[in-house]
């Protein structure tokens, strides 16, 4: 049955002598995250392997290879129940390993066409291929496939191939089969009627009403009447046949050459003053800011790179808390960095590398007060983070538990509600050490008698205690602590009055507060 | 201790007392549900270890854990207090962490301790807890105000509780003053002599700031302190089970829990000196432990419960009236012309035993039970006692049993008894749903909502529920929970593999994890736990309104119920009485087919009258038993033929010998080799031949040995039943010596020499403890009776009242119409032109019957809706299309649709050539109408265009199992019949025809497997083809080999020796494989 909507499809996508002007190459890598490890390590591909995923104890198998799938292993199964089969190489999942094997294989598919397409399958590596007039350089149809498939052979990739004049024909039939399928023109709905279903991603409703309906392949879902589909289903139905048929419309969205923030200079005579090194950081951020600009973008971050005398490197990185394009505050951002963290050597080449993020787009109110601009927040923020560390700079949030001082430092955050609680404010304050002093304790008929912070021997003339706390028995970070609240007096009189902690698990005592 | 080192501070109070005994006074079990993690015993086994020599359980809200409690501690000499916590809203909210502090608190009312101090204080804690729960409309845990506290104070003593207390709540929130106007509240109302201001040390600095408060307090207002735990485990090893039924408590992870969970690891039951030596600064509050103990009089042995009154005319007593009643039952009973000859007997037992009944004070239980028959009567609700009570002729006379105990012969000591000690337990059988729901309503509203209730059933964890809970608790995802669930298993055989263990490795947990190992023995620690409580399925306590006196009494999850707070067992122990009111499927399936017999058969059956049809014991001794009532089941069957049935005796027997009682006595092979004449039937004595002629001298029933004892030994009846329970209990070696010394000493006296009596003596022991009550098995066998009656004569109206009660029985609803198909009864689909909600009759042309499936067999289709589209096509006649169904019933949504499309419900439409038509159709007819094309009279989901195929056989049969469970086609195997012929495999019919300890090879559907107890590890399966049932025998070792191929595949093929004894056919398998038959999803019965 030939639709008016295909008549008309293939009427646009003709050339004048009866041919579509376009050619895809589907290529479709499975079990990715298999063959990201395999591939480096050629002495197991002969063995049945599968990689796990996840933290233990639930890890489960996220991919396999052939072999470990004849032996019976599917995916979800937990690292026991891979164990029970027996002989069989448990591999690890690292997100690293599978990004640099994707971009292997993307820079592999290069070799045979700029403009490649990325498209999203589930645990699989999977890209399209425009290859429009690549047959006088790499030959017929067959012929490209084949050398793709050699090419990523070479470089330890299975996948599979399709070569079609339909985009989404190409990307299905490589999905959903193995090898080299060449589909010739106006043969599309042929050569998808075995495939499931499945592979139009429907929503999970529609599934069960074709499976009741005794639809489970695109070739049976081509056969039921367009007009008879559409008061059912509604438009969607409508892409869904074109799908199945073949001749389904795709804007090709070719990837783009990666937009790099970067700056790079090597220097003809090594820099160990900041003052010149902040005169070439000026113009490089001037450089930066405006090609951010030129895209409506500001900066986020800018990671700073040096090569130092000696071989050495050097790494910061900055982070305004709003993306900005103000060169100056910048600027001052990264003087302060570089003060906080100067450069061990003379400085041979320095790197810029900026991430582009979006303006801020705050519409400030007319009647509100004046505030001082964000960026000065920044500053100090940066200033503070020079001193102390990045990850101690910011607001303290409390944890829902009973460990004690137990916090995480969380985003800035400013609370305009004033603190009024009088009889909280009147109480003692605790002043914690961070981190805590080990001491050596002396121990009278079970408590605190006299211990030695240091070289500094403390007399106990009160202690208040032991207070209990225990908990997450359950991880490997359980605690078990015993407090004490002590008053002590050393050789010199002079006094303190603290806290300390016997640390059951560690078996050791500690200096971990004092009481102002 | 505590605090300070050098410069202790000195409390304010002066000290009273210097004895150091602690005793703990605040205890919450796990019947505090999810808030303790140890039960009343391992706080006993921990008072005995540490020698403490009593305790007080205060669980929440309730005395859910005081039977126990109480039954534990005086077995071990330890002093049971009984008290509760209590919540009490009038004190505003519970101490919570500030709320700067993250925390997931919820509010909840502040608990205080109240311990009974006299049976006067035990019932008004009984009567606080009824008010506020009953105050409820729904089952919810509830809280007190102060008028409630008001009017039931007496007899009690308040302890102010610790965190959990209206003080700290008070302290934390308002301070110091807020606490003392709080601490006056609870002195005016309970005394200053009852009021104690309690102490906690947990070793928490916020608890000791507190208790530095609450000292100042009491010490200003001179009130006594006392010292407490706030135990909530009994060993600190069982915080972490605390913290893991925590986080459940709160629906969260231990992960998330943060501050709900523990501090440490204190709130065990700790020592005396660990104790003492806490509060030495403090020792008054030990001691207060001390007096309170000794002020505490009350046990659960003083419960001040009452026989129920029944209210009876003035003139009369309860026995005078109930001797009255029994006449008149006699007289009626006895009428006609074959019963005759046994009215004086009767009237001479009556009288015997309404004596013992007006002797013991029992009649008024008697009365209510009567009263409760009569209602029945008066609504035309059947009804019938099982039991014991059977052996009664006052029972029989009131109509509470069917069956004749004179004319059978019954022994009433079985029932009752002097020495006995316990009260009589009746249970009455009634058609389970509405007419035992009017009856049970009936009660409540006869005896009023605080005269009765029902008993509680206390839920407790087994292998499943804690294995999902600590796993969602631990944070494991659900679908490792949902495969480990399903691995654990509740066989009721259990093998050496059968471990937790075992099923953690099965399902892919390596225990060799210590997340894992962790979690497997909580899971262990978890297991017998209380975790809710439920309702008794039918036990009901009746105290003519002094119930709530006696215990605490709440609301039940299901509408217009009440629970007591016991279960069972507990009410048991202490000494209540109930009557169960136990609905009985078959009986319902009676009721049904007894009002569908007249109207479609047009002909009358009295139950009461059946006649001895010998065609009825033809088909028992076929064992064509399917859905027959008792003798349904594999080992009933295998044991039919043997038995060979041939009078109503025979049924009796043959109701109490397959059981697990007689099977592990060894009494089933005996009986049944000489019933078979394969072996000589003798007698352990001359004397005992009357007595053991009708079992054919091997001694089944219990009233058998109390005849026994009373023929050889002259024992009365009352002596014969203690020497029943004493040697089927083995409750004391002493006695059982004694009664064995009587026992001699009356045989002796009878002339029996030392060699038979040791014959007797061994006779009688061994079978005491297996021997099934004869008239318990009576009145099963007359249900049983009728049961085969009906399904021989009126097989439509049968099946349909078997299919209109499920789920009942041993067969699911699939086989059921299997073997009625079998037996040639027509069965017609689920039809909307035609069917109603329960299944119905059908007349065809030739003027048979046929059954036609309900709607209620659509899967997931509601009632409501059904009976919208039923009251549719009765209004305005037959559905013309798909189109015209979805918009006349417009409750049908498009799911319901696609239900009935799937299971060719709509096929009878004309418009519908075939189900996937239908549902081709649907799809458009369920989409809503817009206003302008809503009146347009085509039909638009109709199309010349039929795009989709029919459905494969195989795709309908997935439907009709997926849509109703059921299929009233051709069984699967049918289909697969000739191939299956080709390849040598036989039928369940031709298995019959085949010779002995020949190998044969059958396939077929699983529809039961059973690993029962007594058969040592060895597994039964029923196989169903398309001609019968076979039975196929698991070895233990099979069984270990192919476990997850037998217990989860539901085609099996089937290679091993065929064995046939007596016409019974079993196969002994070999191999075992799976066989590719239909995709549908049959469901087997697996027996537990």
């Amino acid at each position: 049955m030939v639709s008016a909507r295909y008549v008309e499809y293939r009427e646009t996508r003709m050339k004048s002598r009866g041919q579509p002007d376009c050619l895809y190459a589907a290529v479709h890598a499975a079990e990715f995250p298999a063959q990201a490890i395999l591939r480096l390590r050629p002495d197991l591909r002969s063995h049945p392997c599968v990689v796990l995923a996840g933290s233990p104890p639930e890890e489960r198998v996220c991919a396999l290879n052939l072999h470990a799938r004849k032996r019976g292993v599917v995916h979800g199964m937990t690292r026991l129940e891979v164990d029970e089969l027996g002989n069989i190489h448990i591999l690890t999942c690292f997100a690293e390993t599978e990004a640099t094997a994707r971009n292997v294989f993307l820079e592999t598919l290069l070799q045979f066409s700029p403009r490649i397409e990325e498209t999203f399958a589930t645990n699989a590596s999977a890209f399209v291929l425009d290859i429009t007039g690549t047959e006088r350089l790499f030959g017929p149809p067959h012929e490209i496939a084949l050398r793709i498939r050699s090419a990523l052979s070479t470089v330890g990739f299975r996948a599979s191939i399709c070569i079609c004049t339909n985009y989404d024909t190409a990307r299905i039939k490589a999905e959903f089969s193995s090898g080299i399928s060449v589909i010739p023109y106006e043969k599309e709905s042929e050569a998808l009627a075995p495939v499931p279903i499945s592979a139009l991603h429907l929503e999970l409703e529609h599934y069960e009403t074709f499976a009741l309906w005794g639809i489970g392949t695109l070739g049976e879902l081509a056969a039921l009447p367009e007009e008879e589909l559409i008061p059912r289903f509604g438009q969607p139905s409508r892409a869904w046949l074109a799908l199945s048929r073949g001749y389904a419309e795709h804007t090709f969205q070719p990837m783009e050459a990666r937009f790099e923030l970067k700056e790079h200079i090597e220097f003809e005579t090594h820099i160990e003053q900041l003052d010149s090194l902040l005169f070439v950081c000026s113009n490089m951020i001037n450089n930066l800011v405006a090609r951010a600009s030129s895209r409506a973008l500001s900066l986020a971050s800018i990671r700073i790179d040096m090569s130092l005398e000696g071989s050495a490197q050097y790494k910061q990185v900055i982070h305004p808390a709003i993306p900005s394009n103000d060169r100056k505050f910048l600027l001052k951002l990264m003087q302060l960095e570089i003060a906080a963290h100067p450069p061990q050597a003379a400085v041979d080449s320095l790197t810029l590398t900026a991430e582009a993020g979006q303006h801020c787009k705050v519409q400030l109110d007319l009647f509100a007060l004046p505030m001082p601009e964000p960026s000065r927040l920044d500053v100090t923020l940066a200033r503070l983070k020079a001193i102390a560390g990045a990850d101690r700079v910011g607001s303290p949030v409390l944890l829902d538990s009973h460990r004690p001082g137990n916090f995480q430092i969380g985003e800035f955050s400013i609370n305009d509600q004033l603190f009024t609680d009088a009889k909280t404010l009147n109480r003692t304050c605790l002043r914690r050490v961070r981190p805590p002093h080990t001491l050596r304790m002396q121990l009278n008929t079970g408590k605190p008698a006299a211990f030695r912070d240091g070289s500094a021997p403390f007399c106990v003339s009160v202690a208040y205690g032991p207070w209990q706390s225990s908990g997450c028995w359950w991880a490997v970070d359980r605690w078990d602590l015993e407090e004490w609240d002590v008053m002590a007096t050393n050789d010199s009189g002079e006094s303190i009055a603290c806290l300390v902690v016997h640390d059951h698990l560690n078996g050791k005592w500690l200096l971990d507060a004092f009481y102002d | 201790m505590l605090f300070m080192t050098d410069q202790e501070s000195k409390p304010a109070l002066c000290i009273k007392n210097t004895r150091e005994d602690y005793i703990e006074l605040h205890i919450a079990s796990a019947f505090s549900f999810l808030a303790s993690s140890s039960g009343p015993d391992s706080y006993i086994e921990r008072a005995i270890e540490i020698g403490m020599p009593a305790m007080a359980l205060t669980d929440r809200n309730g005395l859910y854990g005081a039977a126990r409690f109480h039954a534990s501690a005086t077995q071990n000499g330890v002093k049971a207090h009984i008290g509760a916590e209590i919540a009490v809203s009038s004190f505003g909210k519970h101490s919570v962490p500030p709320s700067w502090l993250p925390n997931l608190h919820q509010d909840e009312p502040p608990r205080i301790v109240l311990l009974c101090k006299s049976q006067t204080g035990y019932q008004n804690l009984c009567q606080l807890i009824t008010r506020f729960k009953m105050r409820e409309t729904t089952k919810t845990e509830g809280a007190a105000t102060f008028d409630d506290l008001e009017e039931f104070s007496e007899g009690l003593i308040c302890l102010t509780g610790g965190e959990e207390g209206p003080l700290a709540s008070a302290l934390d929130h308002d301070g110091e003053a807020a606490a003392t106007k709080h601490l006056d509240r609870l002195t005016s109302i309970y005394g200053r002599n009852n009021i104690y201001v309690e102490l906690q040390r947990h070793q928490e600095r916020e608890e000791e700031f507190r208790n530095a408060c609450f000292l100042s307090i009491a010490s200003r207002m001179s009130l006594p302190i006392v010292a407490s735990n706030g135990v909530r485990c009994a060993s600190n090893a069982d915080r972490e089970l605390l913290d893991v039924f925590t986080a459940i408590r709160n629906h969260t992870t231990v992960h998330q829990a943060g501050r709900l969970l523990s501090r440490n690891s204190l709130r065990y039951l700790r020592s005396s000196p660990e104790m003492v030596e806490m509060f030495r600064d403090v020792p008054e509050a030990i001691a207060n432990t001390r007096i309170i103990s000794e002020r505490l009089e009350f046990t659960l042995n003083n419960l001040g419960y009452e026989f129920p009154r029944y209210p009876v005319p003035n003139d009369e007593s309860m026995d005078s009236f109930l001797a009255k009643r029994v006449e008149e039952g006699i007289r009626k009973r006895y009428a006609s012309s074959l019963k005759k000859p046994l009215l004086e007997r009767a009237r001479k037992q009556a009288q015997h035993e309404l004596e013992l009944i007006a002797k013991l004070g029992f009649a008024g239980y008697f009365l209510i039970v009567w009263d409760i028959i009569c209602h029945c009567q008066r609504n035309g609700f059947l009804v019938q006692g099982r039991g014991s009570a059977a052996n009664s002729v006052v029972c029989f006379a009131l109509e509470i049993t069917a069956v004749d105990p004179i004319g059978m012969e019954l022994l009433f000591e079985r029932f009752l008894s002097e020495s006995r000690g316990e009260w009589p337990d009746i249970d009455l059988d009634l058609p389970s749903g509405d007419h035992r729901e009017k009856v049970i309503q009936h009660i409540y509203e006869k005896y009023g909502a605080l005269g009765a209730a029902m008993t509680a059933n206390v839920i407790t964890y087994r292998g499943r529920s804690s294995a999902r809970e600590v796993g969602k608790a631990l944070g494991f995802d659900e679908q490792q929970l949902s495969k480990l669930s399903v691995l654990v298993g509740h066989w009721e055989w259990r093998g050496a593999n059968d471990t937790m263990e075992n099923h953690f490795g099965h399902s892919g947990l390596d225990i060799r994890h210590p997340l894992i190992g962790k979690y497997l023995e909580l899971c262990t620690r978890m297991y017998d736990l209380p975790r809710h409580l439920g309702q008794h399925s039918g036990g009901m306590v009746i105290c003519a309104g002094m119930l709530n006196r006696i215990v605490p009494i709440e609301r039940a999850s299901m509408p217009g119920r009440t629970v007591v707070q016991w279960d069972k067992e507990d009410c048991a122990d202490l000494g209540l009485i109930k009557v169960d009111l136990l609905g009985l499927g078959m009986m319902a399936v009676l009721k049904d087919s007894l009002e569908l017999i007249p109207r479609h058969y047009g002909e009358q059956v009295d139950l009461a009258s059946l006649p001895e049809d010998p065609l009825v014991y033809q088909t028992l001794c076929k064992a064509d038993t399917v859905g027959m009532f008792q003798v349904e089941s594999r080992a009933q069957m295998a044991s039919l033929p043997h038995n060979a049935p041939g009078c109503f005796y025979d049924v009796v027997v043959q109701v109490a010998i397959i059981r697990p009682g007689p099977i592990v006595g060894k009494m089933m092979h005996p009986y049944m080799r000489r019933r078979q004449g394969k072996e000589e039937i003798s007698y352990p004595h001359p004397l005992l031949e009357s007595v053991l002629k009708r079992t054919l001298g091997v001694p089944l029933f219990q009233e058998q040995l109390l005849r026994m004892a009373m023929v050889v030994a002259s024992f009365s009846g009352s002596e014969a039943e203690e020497l029943r329970r004493a040697v089927g209990m083995r409750r004391s070696m002493q006695r059982m010596r004694n009664l064995e010394g009587r026992l001699r000493e009356g045989m002796t006296r009878n002339g029996i020499n030392e060699a038979e009596q040791d014959n007797i003596v061994q006779a009688i022991s061994s079978f005491a403890m297996y021997g099934f009550p004869e008239s318990h098995a009576a009145s099963f066998a007359l249900i049983a009776y009728a049961s085969a009656y009906l399904k021989v004569h009126y097989l439509a109206a049968f099946v349909c009242g078997l299919l209109n009660n499920q789920p009942m029985g041993f067969y699911s609803p699939a086989v059921l119409i299997k073997d009625a198909q079998r037996h040639g009864l027509r069965v017609r689909t689920i039809c909307i032109q035609r069917s109603d909600w329960p299944c119905t009759i059908e007349h065809e042309m030739d003027n048979t019957q046929s059954l036609r499936i309900g709607l209620n067999y659509a899967k997931g289709l509601r009632q409501s809706t059904a009976e919208a589209l039923i009251a549719s096509r009765i209004s305005q006649g037959n559905f013309r299309s798909v189109d015209d169904l979805a918009s006349r019933v417009p409750e049908l949504n498009r799911k319901d649709l696609s239900l009935l499309a799937q299971i060719g419900a709509l096929n009878s439409i004309n418009e519908v050539a075939h189900r996937r038509d239908a549902l081709w159709q649907i799809q458009q007819a369920g989409r809503p109408v817009g206003p302008l094309l809503r009146n347009r009279t085509s039909n638009p989901s109709v199309s010349n265009n039929m795009p989709l195929r029919k459905m494969t056989i195989d795709e309908r049969l997935a439907a009709d199992y997926s849509g109703t469970g059921l299929t009233c086609g051709p069984h699967p195997m049918k289909y697969h019949r000739d191939s299956l012929r080709r390849k040598g495999y036989v039928s369940a019919n031709e298995l019959q025809r085949s010779s002995t300890n020949s190998f044969v090879r059958i396939a077929g559907s699983v529809i039961a497997r059973q690993r029962p107890g007594t058969a040592k590890g060895f597994v039964f399966l029923s196989l169903e083809d398309e001609t019968g049932i076979a039975n196929v025998i698991i070895t233990p070792d099979l069984f270990e080999r192919e476990r997850v191929l037998i217990t989860r595949t539901r085609f099996l093929d089937i290679e091993g020796l065929l064995q046939i004894q007596s016409g019974v056919v079993h196969i002994k398998a070999h191999c075992i494989r799976p066989i590719d038959i239909t995709t549908a999803d049959l469901r087997s019965h697996d027996f537990h």
